[in-house]
């Protein structure tokens, strides 16, 4: 176990150096440049387009850009081109911003792929299989941005509440119980629309899971022997079809960082999906190249703990 | 158990969430239960703010927001004419300064003969002149920016000029003539022609050059002196003056602050606060755009001078040495002496500013200015519709549909810009100005104005704003005619062989390239390609990406023909887009246009301080670039805004009685104009007459 922890650890450490200049070569290879150096303005002149690029360290050889942007990640001191704002303290607010939908979103997910997966495996071929599954692959293959414009319409229309944005607007002055429930209300649409792939993905693996367990001996083996049904599905079935799973929770870590695009800008959200997009749109490097740093990162330590945790769950698994 | 809890669960988390709808307050509640709302003005903004200083912002967002937080010192009146802000008045004057050629007369001569001619009034230019004298010797520090050899950037190289005994002469106005005046009255030998024996300290090679350039044998210093109003107020109770004028200048010249708006100030020579409320600025050489400039806000030296900064450097225990104006926390919560104050930003949700009771002018009707971060186009309209926002940035087939609605108003005006095609003049078979009249007149602008933009734009014949003085109505577009147009290519020796224009055996063919994701330019290109078609012109489109765009086809000059915008300033300076210098690679006059008698105008234009002379060489200027089609003037667009109809502008009649009058664009289109006065009523008002 220590030998693979080691071992591990070393070479997720040298797949993040390879990741940090891969991401740093593309976004500095790619064409563009950061939107403070706006060719098209009449009113630049080369040296003042020479002045941004050196205090942006665009005009040294890229070996020392990628040792310099490293630097200052790592002390802190790397700021946005935009506004000249500490990266981290503006990835930190976004976070925050994005974390609720990230959690709400998850604990929607788990909550109801697992019943809806487990009950038409339970009724494979029944009424609430076909429902299930018709429903799945619905939600997979209708456009999030097109459900979320029919739920707002429908939401606003129908209920006349607000629902953009992370709380309703002049809110400030209300009692404190109403706006946590404000803003519990405006996270159910985004959480929601952001859980529909997840769930409908989900219940379908956990269907097939379940299924395959139900198949195996031991389980014919329970029944027959007379154990109550609801043990030998909910005790001993479920324990094994749930295995895969643990190690899910490991590679949820890199959608901390995530966010979609789509649903925050519909939505209003000041996410960090947000922020990437208009990161990569103005050139901003230092944005683009830290969170695509950071989440690989994240990435890599998910791996590692979905690793450990499978260890942790499956007896049968020795490293 | 499980099976319970599988079940529970969902339920549970369902229901915890749903039951938050009921403590959401309704929209009939926000909007109509609430008289604060109708002191609010929401407008819905696609992006959020940069950076809230104005002298280092450059997108349109964190432009909206300053305005409301800062004055300039002038700014434009209905008219399009320059008004004072934070300045009640102004002059502009000119010193002019020559050095007289070494060994002929000497500087005093040369005065005594000025003087002489002046006494017996025989220059007509005489009226003009307020003061002739002789100054003695003076040494000049300056620098010019070189390239760095094989590498990128510039070396700042510093060098001194010894300027000997010089003339100076002060005019009343600024004139651009003084100096050919000058040559007919004492003769071109009595200037010094050669820059070198004056220049000392600068290395040889191409700073050297470079700085031979900058010595002024004969120099004109226009001086503008503004009078600053009195008893304005910043936010913050402290009263500006001509200090906060200068530090807002220096710190756009200081290197370390970065500021975009460096190229617009370099032409000045210092600045000067003779007292609390006079500021002269001398200029080094005429440029006229120069007055303009001064439109940009105002920054409050108290909070921001090098004490305040390396205080708050060490209050965030930042380095002081590192720690420049971008840094400042200002940026992000600024004070300025505009009729809103700054209240609270929350990063792409919100930016909200409220009234400034002491504002110079008067306070603002509206108590609160609030911008929402709305980044997508249905969701602002939904927000619209629902009354939680009061503005937004409408499509024209967005403003088309609420046209009629008794619900809203709807405003439109031309934009400060145009569309067109441009054409590469180095390549043929563009080099031919028939090709291009015959290219025009295919074109049938008038259909890609009523299809692509629902009637909202207009044709423009030239590069000037078309609601400005400058703009040429006279100068009328060429006929949408396409036989005539195969007339001028069959004139320009096209034969047209089974449909396509040929001549000496090729095709009339080229690549049409634009940028991709903008809608109307795709249909555009569409267009165009089919119009020409029936002329025989066989074209190819290409959509590419923007940055690659610019950098693979623009810059590099590698392209036929290009559908572009520009987006113009008010000022009628035309140089970087059409003077014939500025047609290298990365220059803005990418299609490589050159006329001589245009190159002389606008350099003319630039120079001239006198706004009826500018406009008579802006009006030829006009008549010659459309008359040389080096791009086909497709259109200017519409600027479109929709507002709720209970918004009205309130004044004060004279017995001190509340009247409401409908809002209504300015001669320019601007209907904002007066958003200072506007109000929202709790009902539509009626209004009289």
């Amino acid at each position: 176990m220590a030998a693979f922890i080691v071992r591990s650890i070393f070479f997720k450490t040298v797949t993040l150096i390879i990741i940090s200049i891969v991401s740093f070569l593309i976004v500095h290879l790619a064409p563009g440049e950061p939107s403070q150096i706006d060719p098209l303005n009449p009113r630049f002149r080369k040296e003042d387009i020479a002045r941004y690029r050196e205090a942006f360290d665009l005009d040294k050889p890229l070996l020392r850009q990628y040792f310099l942007f490293y630097k200052k990640f790592f002390t802190g001191e790397l700021k946005s081109f935009k506004d000249n704002q500490p990266v981290m303290g503006k990835v930190m607010e976004r976070f925050l911003n994005s974390l609720p939908i990230f959690i709400v979103g998850t604990v929607l997910t788990w909550c109801l792929a697992f019943p809806m997966g487990i009950g038409a495996a339970l009724a494979r071929g029944g009424g609430f299989d076909q429902v299930t599954t018709f429903l799945s692959y619905l939600l997979i293959s209708l456009p999030g941005f097109f459900l979320a414009y029919l739920l707002i319409i429908w939401t606003v229309n129908w209920f006349e509440v607000p629902v953009l944005g992370i709380r309703t607007f002049g809110q400030e002055g209300a009692p404190a119980i109403y706006q946590v429930n404000d803003r519990m209300w405006h996270l159910v649409l985004p959480s929601l629309l952001g859980a529909t792939g997840g769930i409908a993905f989900l219940s379908r693996y956990v269907r097939g899971q379940m299924i395959e367990v139900l198949e195996s001996d031991y389980v014919r083996t329970a029944l027959s022997k007379g154990l109550q049904e609801d043990t030998v599905y909910y005790v001993h079935a479920l324990r094994n079809a749930a295995l895969p799973f643990v190690t899910m929770f490991g590679l949820l870590l890199p959608g901390l960082i995530g966010g979609s695009v789509i649903i925050e800008s519909i939505f209003a959200w000041p996410g960090m999906g947000r922020m990437a997009y208009e990161a990569v749109l103005t050139r901003d490097y230092p944005i683009i190249v830290s969170l695509n740093f950071i989440s690989a990162f994240l990435v890599v330590v998910g791996t590692f703990i979905s690793d450990i945790l499978y260890v942790i769950v499956d007896p049968r698994i020795r490293l | 158990m499980v099976k319970r809890l599988l079940l529970f669960l969902p339920l549970a988390v369902s229901a915890l969430l749903l039951q938050s709808y009921f403590w959401v307050p309704t929209f009939s509640v926000q909007v109509k239960g609430s008289e604060a709302r109708l002191r609010q003005f929401i407008n819905a903004s696609t992006g959020d703010a940069q950076i809230l200083n104005p002298i280092l912002l450059t997108d349109a967002a964190s432009g909206d927001i300053a305005d409301m937080v800062f004055n300039g010192l002038i700014d434009r009146d209905e008219d399009l004419n320059y008004r004072g802000r934070l300045a009640t008045s102004w002059e502009i004057y000119e010193e002019a300064f020559f050095v007289p050629r070494p060994g002929g007369p000497s500087a005093g001569a040369l005065r005594e003969r000025i003087e002489g001619a002046r006494a017996a009034g025989q220059p007509e230019w005489a009226w003009n002149v307020t003061q002739v004298e002789v100054i003695p010797p003076a040494e000049v520090k300056a620098s010019v920016a070189v390239p760095k050899r094989g590498q990128q950037g510039f070396d700042q190289i510093s060098f001194t000029v010894a300027y000997p005994e010089r003339v100076k002469i002060t005019l009343k106005e600024v004139d651009q003539d003084l100096f050919d005046r000058l040559k007919a009255l004492l003769g071109a030998d009595a200037f010094a022609t050669d820059p070198a024996p004056y220049l000392t300290g600068a290395p040889a090679g191409l700073a050297r050059s470079q700085s031979l350039a900058e010595v002024q044998l004969a120099e004109h210093n226009p001086v503008i002196v503004f009078h600053l109003r009195k008893g304005v107020l910043f936010h913050d109770g402290h009263e500006f003056d001509s200090g906060d004028v200068r530090f807002t200048y220096d710190a756009i010249m200081n290197p370390a602050n970065l500021s975009p708006r460096v190229a617009d100030y370099e032409p000045v020579k210092r600045v000067e606060t003779p007292d609390r409320y006079t500021v002269r600025v001398v200029y080094k050489r005429l440029y006229s755009p120069a007055f303009g400039t001064w439109g940009m806000g105002m920054l409050p030296e108290h909070l921001l001078n090098a004490e305040a900064l390396a205080g708050e450097a060490r209050r965030l225990k930042r380095d002081p040495q590192k720690f420049t104006l971008r840094d400042s926390g200002f940026n992000r919560s600024p004070i300025g002496t505009g009729p809103f104050r700054f209240k609270e930003w929350r990063s792409d949700e919100v930016i909200r500013l409220v009234r400034f009771e002491k504002y110079w002018e008067g306070p603002p009707q509206y108590a609160e200015y609030v911008s929402r971060i709305l980044p997508d186009a249905l969701t602002q309209e939904l927000a619209f519709y629902s009354g939680t926002v009061d503005s937004y940035t409408a499509g024209v087939h967005q403003v088309e549909r609420l046209r009629k609605d008794p619900r809203f108003q709807v405003f439109s005006g031309l934009a400060f810009g145009y569309t067109y095609i441009g054409y590469n003049l180095r390549r043929e078979p563009f080099g031919d100005v028939r090709v291009r009249r015959a290219l025009t007149m295919a074109v049938n602008t008038r259909q890609i104005q009523e299809f692509l933009l629902y009637g909202e734009a207009e044709d423009i014949t030239g590069p000037f704003v078309k609601q400005s003085d400058h703009y040429n109505r006279s100068v009328k577009p060429l006929p949408h005619d396409p036989q005539a147009a195969e007339r001028l290519l069959h004139e320009a020796g096209w034969r047209k062989v089974n449909g396509v224009m040929r001549k000496d055996g090729k095709p009339l063919q080229f690549t049409l390239v634009t940028n991709h994701g903008n809608e109307v330019r795709k249909a555009i290109a569409v267009a165009v390609q089919d119009a020409w078609k029936k002329i025989g012109v066989e074209v190819k489109v290409d959509m590419v990406e923007w940055a690659v765009f610019i950098q693979k086809y623009i810059n590099t000059l590698n392209y036929d023909a290009v559908i572009l915008g520009w987006r113009m300033g008010l000022d009628p300076d035309l140089y970087q887009i059409w003077h014939s210098s500025q047609t290298g690679s990365g220059q803005l006059n990418f299609v490589g246009y050159q006329n001589p008698e245009a190159d002389r105008l606008i350099i003319k234009i630039r120079q001239e301080y006198n706004k009826e002379r500018q406009v008579a060489y802006a009006h030829q200027l006009h008549r010659i670039i459309y008359g040389d089609q080096p791009y086909t003037f497709l259109y200017v667009g519409k600027a479109t805004g929709l507002l709720d109809r209970k918004i009205a502008i309130a004044e004060q009649d004279k017995s001190g009685k509340t009247r409401y009058r409908k809002i209504t664009a300015t001669k320019t289109g601007n209907y904002t104009f007066h958003f200072n006065k506007w109000l929202k009523l709790p009902g539509v008002p009626q209004f009289e007459g």
